[in-house]
């Protein structure tokens, strides 16, 4: 019996994830068009509405680069993390961590004036982030716990802590009996740039660009790539495993804090328990699409960022704002794909395995040691 | 606390617990053949949506049961047509297998949420011993989905243990080329494991929308999934430890929401002015901590996890 078999390509072509997350996109569109249609609506009207509500027009992009903020934060921190193999999929709670301490902090220091206060509030955002991944972090460094797990456990305890101050302890006074915090002071909003954009979409910008640098110049970056690719290397060459697993970790948390510090300060206006959003989760499908590069981040944060805010948009032609979950899920089901099939190309060997031009096995180990 | 109080609370823990063992008994399933599947609390929900949907349909508890379980399955053929056959990797796929089953079953169930499903399944009341006092009501009058996934795990023990086919999946999780070189096919052995892994956690998610928390609401699954995945380890790779296992999270599920009734103090608060949102944080804490403990026993030992746990295989590459 003849059959396929997936063979490594012996050259790379190159800027083929760019392609793959394009035909991501277009796999995504294709599925979402049999889903709309299957349930009644018109495809076309639904992602005409998309398309139009997240770039025509300043608002329009405005709203985009608001969405696509938290989630180049969050993609980021999971990218930092994804640098040495490790993943860190709680990026949602410590973003709610990081909200919860700067708003915290926004409440006893309300005298502060507004640009001190803000980079207060941006400092303890870091801050509660990292606190906590340092559970995690500790136990994957020290004893080897998987940090996947661990992570996305205390998601659920970071938000229902949020949902107990907004029930309890930081309850609003004077909310009438409605279960919210007090807003944050007035003088503590980030700046806007136009629309519903705001200055920190350049907060975002600049760390992707010191995360680039750090990463692909700096010694520092060399090692934490070199400890997640080849850790035997590493260790050879004196770096601490231990020291690099504990810095990649708590960077990528405070990372995260960060972003919900941005969050508070930036669009929203109070600390809920539905600030993080799913931007944490989207973070994750962000980097993953990204490869954990920067540049890839920025650019998949745009997308998902417009695709969040097509989906807002289509509720009012009656379309459930789930499809853009879906479809954010279905460009990295579509690009993990395509990928496959750049990196690899279908070979069809006969019962002994190999066909006639086939290349000896010593070349196959070569490219694979390449 | 009252008797009756008590009695509600081990009722309940056998129930969470069948729960979270269902969906880490298929977890297990995939893990031992090499797969690791982060996709549970997205295929759980999709098995959530799709019984209920049936259930309301036929008005058959089973027939839901049984179609959660094929929607499970087929989920689960998605992560393994993604990294079984086409080797992409396990852990993206599956996170992209939660995220988009989340958000595909909060679709497909946008027009039954607040519905009530007219039959379910009844509590089996067995003959003779469900009257036995205290142990009766625990053990002998539960719903009949508590039994059948005692039995399965029995069955997933016996199979893994005792058969040619459990050697093969076992084998295939510890070193793929082997099993490729004896002439097992590794992908129809992996991808069948994900399957029935997925229909494991499929008919969890039946089992939470037909009988535990009857109806369809987004995020019904609430972390469930991932608390059967940690279960996996927690249970060392081992059906039997994973029962264990399922009991102690079973009972910190079922504890939650009791602990407000309870008239107790704990170190001088009493419990039951503790805010439930507080609580709720109980059964993650307790999972992180389970984890630490483990790797903590294990730490100068080899881990039980498959050697061959998360590794693609692609035949060009041996």
């Amino acid at each position: 019996m003849i059959r396929p078999v997936l063979a490594r390509r012996e050259k790379v072509i190159p800027g083929t994830q760019a392609v793959a997350f394009v035909v991501g996109i277009a796999v995504a569109l294709v599925l979402g068009v049999v889903l709309l249609s299957t349930s009644g609506h018109s495809p076309a009207e639904v992602y005409e509405r998309m398309f139009d509500s997240a770039f025509m027009g300043s608002d329009s992009l405005a709203r985009t680069l608001e969405r696509a903020t938290p989630l180049a934060l969050t993609g980021l921190a999971v990218a930092v993390a994804g640098s040495m193999g490790l993943w860190n999929i709680g990026a949602e709670g410590q973003m709610m961590a990081g909200a919860t301490i700067a708003a915290g902090v926004a409440m006893v220091a309300d005298g502060l004036s507004g640009p001190l206060l803000i980079a207060v509030m941006m400092v303890c955002g870091v801050a509660g982030g990292m606190v906590l991944m340092l559970g995690p972090a500790l136990a994957r460094s020290h004893l080897g716990v998987s940090e996947i797990i661990t992570t996305l456990m205390l998601v659920y305890v970071a938000i229902r802590v949020v949902e107990w101050l907004e029930t309890g302890p930081w309850k609003d006074p004077d909310s009438f009996g409605f279960a919210v915090i007090e807003p944050v002071p007035e003088q503590a909003s980030l700046p806007g740039l136009f629309g519903r954009a705001n200055i920190g979409t350049l907060i975002a910008l600049g760390l992707l660009i010191v995360f680039w640098l750090a990463v692909s110049r700096t010694a520092w970056g060399y090692e934490l790539r070199l400890a997640g690719s080849s850790p035997n290397t590493a260790r050879y060459a004196g770096i601490s495993l231990r020291r690099k697993i504990l810095t990649a970790l708590l960077l990528s948390g405070g990372i995260a804090g960060l972003a919900g510090a941005v969050q508070l300060t930036g669009s929203a206006t109070r600390l809920e328990s539905g600030l993080s959003n799913g931007y944490g989760f989207a973070g994750i499908i962000v980097a993953a699409l990204a490869l954990m590069r920067p540049s890839g981040v920025a650019v998949a944060a745009v997308v998902f960022g417009a695709v969040q805010v097509g989906g807002q948009s289509i509720q009012t032609l009656g379309v459930s704002s789930a499809i853009s979950d879906i479809l954010q899920a279905m460009i990295l089901f579509g690009a993990l794909v395509a990928a496959v099939f750049f990196n690899y190309r279908i070979r069809w060997t006969g019962p002994a395995g190999q066909l006639p031009g086939d290349e000896p096995e010593e070349a196959d180990l070569a490219v694979e040691g390449a | 606390m009252s008797e009756a109080a008590l009695i509600g609370l081990f009722v309940a823990t056998v129930q969470f617990g069948t729960l979270v063992f269902l969906a880490a008994l298929g977890e297990l399933i995939s893990e031992r053949a090499g797969v690791l599947n982060l996709g549970v609390e997205g295929m759980m929900a999709m098995g959530a949506v799709s019984g209920f949907m049936v259930g309301l349909e036929t008005g058959s508890p089973w027939a839901a049961f049984f179609a959660a379980a094929a929607v499970g399955a087929l989920v689960g053929g998605f992560h393994a047509l993604v990294s079984v056959v086409l080797g992409a990797d396990q852990v993206v796929s599956g996170l992209a297998l939660t995220i988009g089953g989340l958000g595909l079953a909060a679709y497909v169930g946008r027009n039954v949420v607040g519905e009530r499903p007219e039959t379910q399944f009844t509590d089996l009341g067995i003959a003779g011993l469900a009257d036995i006092r205290w142990f009766g009501e625990i053990f002998f009058d539960q719903p009949p989905v508590v039994y059948l996934t005692v039995g399965l795990g029995l069955a997933v023990w016996f199979v893994l243990a005792r058969t040619r086919l459990g050697l093969a999946l076992r084998a295939v999780g510890e070193s793929a080329p082997t099993t490729d070189a004896v002439g097992h096919s590794v992908m129809a052995l992996r991808s069948g494991a994900v399957m029935a892994g997925g229909a494991f956690a499929g008919a969890a998610g039946a089992f939470l929308s037909l009988y535990m928390a009857p109806g369809w609401t987004e995020g019904m699954v609430a972390g469930r999934g991932w608390i059967a995945v940690a279960l996996v380890i927690f249970g060392a790779w081992r059906p039997g430890r994973l029962a264990l296992g399922a009991l102690l999270f079973g009972f910190t599920l079922a504890l939650q929401p009791r602990l407000q009734s309870f008239d107790i103090e704990l170190l001088g608060v009493e419990v039951s002015r503790i805010s439930p949102a507080l609580l709720g944080i109980l059964p993650f804490v307790l999972t992180v901590v389970v984890l630490v403990i483990i790797s903590w026993r294990y730490r100068h030992r080899p881990s039980p996890a498959p050697a061959a746990l998360g590794l693609p295989y692609r035949r060009e590459e041996r």
